[in-house]
């Protein structure tokens, strides 16, 4: 192996060792009759957040956003998780992949 | 969680551990897997590997790849792969047939890394050579930068081929500029392989959860031992 991957490896298993801090801030956010509830979501800049997305309507939804980097399938019926953040001050929009003219929101980072 | 993702490293060290010289297939660029999965999704794919010519070796001139693959629950990804290639000496062929499964393990963002694991076989049709490969997917986001690692240990065995092991270790790094395009670099190394090269990719949306994905890349030689370009191009449909 030459060292270039050596190198590359090494820093992979260094990655694998750096993991995060449990214990972040989480919001609820609900996916209703193909809307989102609140379709505004406020989080303090600089922290990451988890977002617990209940979907109360019997078909599947998708939480996607482009600025957030974040596409996530909810079945019908069901909860997930996503996390974002820490984020720089901004609005991020976010929207339902599978009814997109209704479900829309944003993330407003303060 | 901490416990399994120091597992993880102390695999991929004894996986570099035990990786031996081999001679390159000249199949160490390919692509840059994500470890994500979308759930619900299937994906029509294709991909072709252009390699210029080395003087004094038969290196492959192309390789194309056609798969179906679909995610199973929210979790796995399974794809099956149909694979061409054309030899400088003999021409195209019908060359193999691939599998291969990709387990998302921790959700995006929610630890410093994401993580996910890459199973792969391969058995090619006209001679007996067979390929299993596995590794870690690892990818960390910063701001609108992604960088993605892959390590993969390859195992290699049959009559036609030198039973052997190899590593190969492929990464890359890309500015989310929109979702129509975004640049980015990669590199690859493997046995007797290294790469580098500027990469561009972007997806289109047709419709409600339907999409065309595109990259295109053109992988450059770092040493003697590898062909001085290599294009890489990736079409898939996601529906």
């Amino acid at each position: 192996m030459g060292r270039p991957t050596r190198v590359a490896a090494a820093s992979l298993a260094l990655l694998m060792s750096w993991v995060a801090e449990a214990g972040v801030p989480e919001i609820l956010l609900v996916i209703r009759d193909h809307l989102f509830f609140p379709s505004t979501l406020e989080i303090p800049a600089g922290v990451k957040v988890r977002i617990v997305i209940d979907n109360q309507d019997s078909t599947p939804e998708e939480f996607e956003s482009y600025p957030l980097n974040r596409e996530k399938v909810i079945s019908g019926n069901s909860r997930t998780v996503v996390f974002i953040g820490p984020l720089p001050p901004g609005e991020y929009p976010f929207f339902g992949e599978f009814y997109p003219k209704t479900a829309q929101g944003k993330v407003v980072v303060r | 969680m901490k416990q399994q993702l120091r597992s993880c490293a102390c695999i991929a060290l004894l996986l570099l551990a035990a990786s031996n010289p081999a001679m390159a297939d000249g199949r160490v660029v390919n692509k840059v897997y994500h470890p994500y999965v979308d759930a619900l999704h299937y994906e029509l794919e294709y991909r072709l590997l252009a390699q210029d010519e080395q003087s004094g070796k038969q290196n492959l001139a192309q390789l194309q790849q056609l798969s179906l693959g679909r995610s199973i629950g929210t979790r796995f990804f399974a794809e099956v792969y149909l694979v061409a290639a054309e030899h400088r000496s003999r021409g195209y062929e019908l060359a193999a047939w691939e599998t291969e499964l990709k387990w998302q393990l921790t959700e995006q963002g929610e630890y410093a890394v994401d993580w996910g694991l890459l199973l792969e076989y391969e058995d090619e049709l006209n001679s007996d050579a067979q390929e299993l490969s596995f590794g870690l997917l690892a990818e960390k986001e910063l701001g609108r930068f992604s960088g993605t690692a892959n390590l993969l240990l390859v195992n290699e065995w049959g009559e036609h081929v030198s039973n052997e092991r190899e590593t190969t270790f492929a990464t890359q790094i890309r500015y989310r500029h929109n979702p129509a395009f975004e640049p980015g670099l990669e590199f690859y190394a493997g046995q007797n392989y290294q790469g580098m090269g500027p990469v561009m990719q972007g997806s289109i949306r047709t419709g409600i959860r339907k999409s065309l994905h595109w990259e295109l890349g053109s992988i450059l030689g770092l040493d003697q031992d590898s062909p001085s370009n290599t294009w890489r191009v990736l079409l898939e449909y996601e529906f």
